[in-house]
This record gives C-alpha cells, structure tokens and sequence, in this order.
C-alpha cells in the first residue's frame, strides 16, 4: 500500500562495521520500515485494545466493531486531510476543516430545502469544499500567510458563513434517500464506511504513494529545496493540498448531516484536535515529508476504540478528549525523540 | 537572567549593530501602529456620527473598556510568545482551569487575597506546561497548545462535576468592573499599566532583546548562545500568568464559572496581536500592538452590537481581521527584505 519512503540521507546511515553491535541493532531498528514509518501506532493500538477491554469489557464484539467503523469515518478521512497538508511540509496545516464541514453540510440541507435534486445539491456542496480549501490555498500560498494562522482565520470565517447560512439554526428537513449514506448498511457494515471511507482511503493510498504527484509531494516535505531543484512546482503542490482538504472536509459535510439527520452550523471543536492526532499517530510528521495512508487509517482505529470504549463506559467526552489531546502530545513528543534517537544512534555507528 | 549587558552577540543581526536593530524594530512599527491607531480613530468618529450617544454611553462605552482590558492583559503575553516564534492556542481553556480554580477556593471561604495568588499561580503553571513541552521537546508549539487545549478542558470538568460556581463574591465584581475613574475601569488602567511596563521591557531591557533575537533567527540565538529554552519557558509562563488576570476580570464580569467559561477567547487574543502587527513569522511585534488590536476587534464587536448586526457576520470579519493582519505583516517583511536586497 505504501511506497517506499523517501528519506535522503537515512540510507548512509547504516550501521559501520566498527561500530558496537547494540548500537548498530537499535540503529537498525530504528530504521526498519515500520518504526520509522509507523512509529508508536503498534503500542498505541495494544494499549487502546487493552485500555478498551478494562474500561468497557466487550467493547470488541462484532456488533459493537460495526458502528465503530460508523464513527470512524468522518475523523478518518479528517485524518487524511490533515495528512495531505502536513506532508508537503512548510508548516502545513488546515485548522479550518470543521467549519468547511459545517458550511458545506448547511449548504446541502438548503439546496435539497430548496428542491435541488440530490446528486446535485451533493456536486455543489463538494464544489463548496473545493471552493474553500482553494481560498485557503490562496492565503497560504498566494498571499504567504503562514497556515496556522491563515486557517484559524478562515475556521472564523467558515464558521461565520455556515451560521448565516442555515440562519443559525440546524437544519433537518433531509430527504429518506439521503440517508441512507450516513444510516444505513450493507450486511452489517455501514455504507458509509464501505462506499465512501474505503474508496477515499484507496484513491488517496494510490495517489500519494504510487504515482508522480505523491512522490512530488514527499521529496517538498523532506527536502523543498531538492523539490525546487528537480524542478517541481512546490507553491501549485501545497495549494493543491489544501483543496484537497476542502474536497474532504465537505465528504465530511455531506457524511456527518446524513448520520444525523441534521445539518449543524456549529462546527464541531473536537475535530480538529482528532483529526490532527490521528494523522501524527499515523505516522504522518509533523514537519513534513513522512506518512502514510494506511498508518492514517490504523491512526483511526485506535482513536475510534478510545472514543468508543470512554463513550461506552459512560465517561464524559471532555475527559475523552482530553486524553485525546494527551495522546497528541506524547506521540509527537516519541516522533520527536525516535528522530533525535535515529540521528544518534546513525552518528555512533558510522564513527 | 544573568548576563547585565545589553549587546547582542554578534551573528543576530549581522548587518546592524544592536542599538540600530533595535531603532529599526521601533521605526518600522511606528507606521503600522499609527495606521491602526487613524483606523480606531475613523470608527470611532464613524460610531460617533451614527450612533452617537449609543457609543459613548458610559454603560457602553466602559463596558467596551472591560472587553478590551480582558483581552489586551493576556495579548501582551501572546505577542511575546508569538515574537519568539511560537503560539499558543490552550490560553481560552486555561482561563477555564484558573475560573473554576478561584470559584472552588472563594467557595471555601479562602481569603481574597489568597484566591486572587491561587489563581494567577495556576496559570503561571499551566503557562510553564506548554513552555516546558515547547522549550524541550522541540514539539511545535501549535500541536502543544492544541493537546493541552482539551486536557485543561478536561481538568475544568473534572473540577466542576457539572455544575456552575456562583458563589464569586461581590467584591471581584467590584474591583473589576464598578471601581472606575469617569467611565473608564480600573481593569482598563491596569491593563494600560502593563502595556507600558511591557512596552519599556521588550524595548529597553536585555530580556527584551533576547525574545526579539530568539523569534528573529533561532539558530542565529542559539549559536550565540542565548537560552533559548529558558526564554520560551519564560515567555508562556508569563503568558499562563496574564491569562490567569483575565481570567480573574472575566469572573468578575461574569460571576459564574461554567464549563463553557473562556471557550474561543485564545482566538479573540491570538487576533489582537496579529491584527496589532505582531509578526507570525517571528522576530516582531510590539506590545503596544496587542492594546490597538484588542481595541479594534472589541470595538469592532461593540459597533456590530450597535448597528444591530447578526452576530453571526462578527465571526466572518474577525476571520478577515487575522487573515488581513498577518497577510500586511507578512507584505510588509517581504518588501522591507526586497528593500535590504537592493541595497
């Protein structure tokens, strides 16, 4: 599923023959594919499962696995989101991705209000994602304005635009068709997760490992410099990222006010901070260059059975959250600390 | 900290010597500010002509005042921490933890006084969390802050057990709110009180300079061996411990802590300081600054209230506000780097 990554530099920094054999197997350890580019995920996912099981004993049943894979969906493919914008590096991120789910969710929920047939009040609400995330893109990009503070501007205004859209209240008048996306199932298994989650989680697999575009966008994360060089057009590249992540906060959109039954206005604070967790818990680096689909997905899983487990054991989702963000913190300090390690142990092997 | 003179090691600045950097930090500021300062101006007539006694009611007009200490206290800190590179998100939920902190200890008959110290030094804590994690972690500041957002909202509900504090004595209202001098409160001079220290700090004393040096050009810092680490501990500790004041006005304002108390608040701060200029980019930003951009912002929400404007529009332009803000301070580094260049 994933290419190999590419690391200049990691490939020198095989263990020397002078060096001492405990330092040249923890080097190779540290550079054997999964650590380096899964990280933490295979502990976090054994203590979630172990956590899940304490908390809430049966949390794993097949039945209760299903919905899991319901709740997934939405922060997944937020995860994937936040993937896209952080691996082209330059301090990539998209604080906005709730409020575009927001305005793209109203904006549907007036279309079909309005009698806009259903595949078209969908085209246009993910042209609206496409829409913001180019004008993002424009702020990051065109005018330079630094990601962080680009997006907690435009997440204002998103959110603003959702409110006066749906005139500050939630909108519920959703045709039976419609939701079926985010209520019903094929044996068991949500359609969401199997007719949405899976083949977004594929194209995006397939196009960020295996074609030009996902090698265009690793080598501007690790190297932009290189990336510049060999010729690659590293400011449409990041544009590109962030109307990627519009189109995905609006699948978003579209998916949550199906599950619901309802369009919100009011963005949903928790998911920035789920959606930028699971993708450093993917394996995604925070500085650009490194991460994978499939880590992103795994990610998911284990936040999934964390949310799952807390809502299950009847603990408050502000504590879950909470743990959430304390999951954030540690698994980008062990990124951190892998990385320093790596570089250690490269620099006492090859002396 | 310890060294007492005032020079930068050389390698900072490399094409100026400090006393100039630091004319140049001053001068290329004036304009920005004087801009900001003729925009407040130009509303405030704007308000005047339109909705005159409305405005400049003192109910209204002290009220605003209020708003703007509130968010002018913690903004000093946010433009150091922001001068230095960084940024800080966990600031509105920290006003929660030290709101339910000193809602707890008034509750248990604490002297005033003593709640008052509780909880400043509950957000001096908070503060050195998220600068320790930045300082020695080396883990961006942004996803810091993010993390520490949900835990300090976690510990707010943890405290609170789902009910609201109201026994916030008369007396914080008081102080915070009903001592003015005209319409102008008490909090507002005090708020004033610090820009001005502040101000005199980051211009005049070496502590000063280093956050400048350290947000200008980290490695250049390092490799002068300046404590980096130290100076951003220092900077959101100091952050945690302004937060911590607001959150003190705000209870007085508002006599009841609930679980919602201080939610978004980082977002109003984060943008009085980069609609006051400070530079997101590092390395600039004066005080100053946070004061006219907290005026702005507030006096932009108070106009929207005025003219009977949906609130739901105040959201929309205080996200033009931050994008325009930075995008003007990122133009304005851009030409005066042009500028250098052609020299």
């Amino acid at each position: 599923m994933s290419a190999a990554p590419i690391a200049p530099g990691r490939a020198a920094a095989g263990p020397a023959p002078g060096g001492s054999r405990a330092v040249g197997a923890l080097s190779r350890l540290l550079e054997s594919r999964v650590v380096v580019q899964y990280g933490l995920l295979p502990v976090a996912l054994v203590g979630v499962l172990i956590a899940g099981e304490v908390l809430a004993p049966g949390v794993l049943s097949p039945s209760n696995l299903s919905s899991m894979t319901r709740f997934g969906v939405e922060i997944g493919i937020l995860g994937f989101a936040e993937m896209v914008v952080i691996i082209m590096g330059g301090g990539g991120i998209d604080l906005s991705v709730a409020s575009t789910a927001a305005t793209t969710q109203v904006a549907l929920a007036v279309l079909l209000r309005g009698g806009v047939e259903l595949w078209l009040g969908v085209a246009i609400s993910l042209a609206i994602g496409l829409a913001l995330g180019a004008l993002n893109g424009f702020f990051v990009i065109g005018l330079g304005v630094p990601a962080l503070v680009a997006t907690i501007g435009t997440y204002f205004g998103y959110a603003g635009l959702a409110l006066v859209i749906a005139n500050g209240v939630n909108i519920a008048d959703f045709p039976a068709s419609y939701l079926t996306i985010g209520q019903g199932d094929v044996a068991g298994i949500p359609i969401e997760f199997l007719f949405i989650f899976i083949p977004v989680a594929i194209v995006l697999a397939y196009v960020t490992s295996r074609t030009k575009f996902g090698h265009e966008i690793r080598l501007t994360g690790t190297n932009e410099r290189a990336a510049l060089l060999s010729g690659i057009n590293v400011r449409r590249l990041r544009f590109s990222g962030y109307v990627i992540a519009g189109l995905l906060a609006a699948i978003v959109g579209v998916v949550e006010s199906s599950r619901f039954g309802t369009a919100q206005p009011v963005a949903d604070s928790t998911y920035l901070l789920t959606a930028v967790t699971i993708a450093v818990l993917g394996g995604v680096d925070i500085f650009g260059g490194e991460g994978t689909i499939l880590g992103v997905a795994l990610a998911t899983a284990v936040v999934t059975i964390l949310e799952y487990s807390f809502s299950l054991a009847q603990i408050n989702s502000v504590i879950e959250l909470g743990s959430v963000g304390v999951m954030l913190i540690v698994v980008v300090l062990g990124q951190v600390g892998l990385k320093s390690l790596r570089a250690y142990a490269a620099r006492r092997s090859s002396a | 900290m310890t060294d007492i003179g005032i020079a930068l090691p050389k390698g900072v600045s490399p094409d100026s010597s400090p006393a100039s950097s630091r004319v140049r930090h001053m001068l290329g500021r004036i304009e920005y500010e004087g801009y900001l300062a003729g925009v407040i101006v130009v509303m405030a007539i704007v308000l005047t002509f339109t909705v005159g006694s409305a405005f400049w009611g003192s109910t209204n007009l002290s009220g605003l005042l209020l708003d703007v200490a509130i968010d002018t206290v913690p903004a000093i800190g946010m433009t150091l921490v922001i001068v230095t590179g960084g940024i800080d998100v966990s600031i509105g939920s920290l006003v929660g933890v030290v709101a339910v902190v000193i809602g707890l200890s008034f509750e248990a008959h604490l002297p005033f006084v003593l709640v008052l110290l509780i909880g400043i030094v509950v957000g001096i804590g908070g503060g050195l969390v998220n600068g320790a994690i930045v300082a020695w972690g080396r883990v961006p500041p942004i996803i810091v802050t993010l993390g520490t957002l949900s835990v300090f909202e976690a510990i707010t509900y943890q405290l609170l057990g789902g009910v609201w504090i109201s026994t916030i004595p008369a007396e914080l209202t008081q102080i915070v709110v009903l001592d003015r001098l005209g319409p102008v409160p008490y909090s507002f001079i005090v708020a004033v009180a610090l820009v001005a220290v502040f101000s005199y700090i980051m211009a005049r004393r070496p502590i000063g300079l280093k956050i400048y040096a350290t947000g200008d050009n980290p490695e250049a810092a390092r490799t002068a061996g300046l404590p980096i680490r130290r100076i951003q501990l220092f900077v959101y500790a100091l952050l945690g411990g302004l937060t911590a004041i607001a959150a003190l006005m705000t209870v007085g304002q508002s006599p009841l802590v609930m679980p919602t108390t201080g939610q978004d608040f980082e977002l109003t701060v984060i943008a009085a300081a980069v609609v006051g200029g400070t530079n997101i980019l590092g390395g600039e930003g004066k005080v100053i600054g946070g004061l006219l951009g907290a005026l702005l912002v507030e006096m932009v929400e108070d106009a929207a209230i005025l003219y009977h404007v949906n609130s739901f529009y105040q959201q929309i332009v205080l996200g033009a506000m931050i994008v325009a803000g930075v995008a003007i301070g990122v133009a304005r580094r851009r030409a005066r780097l042009g500028a250098k260049a052609e020299r």
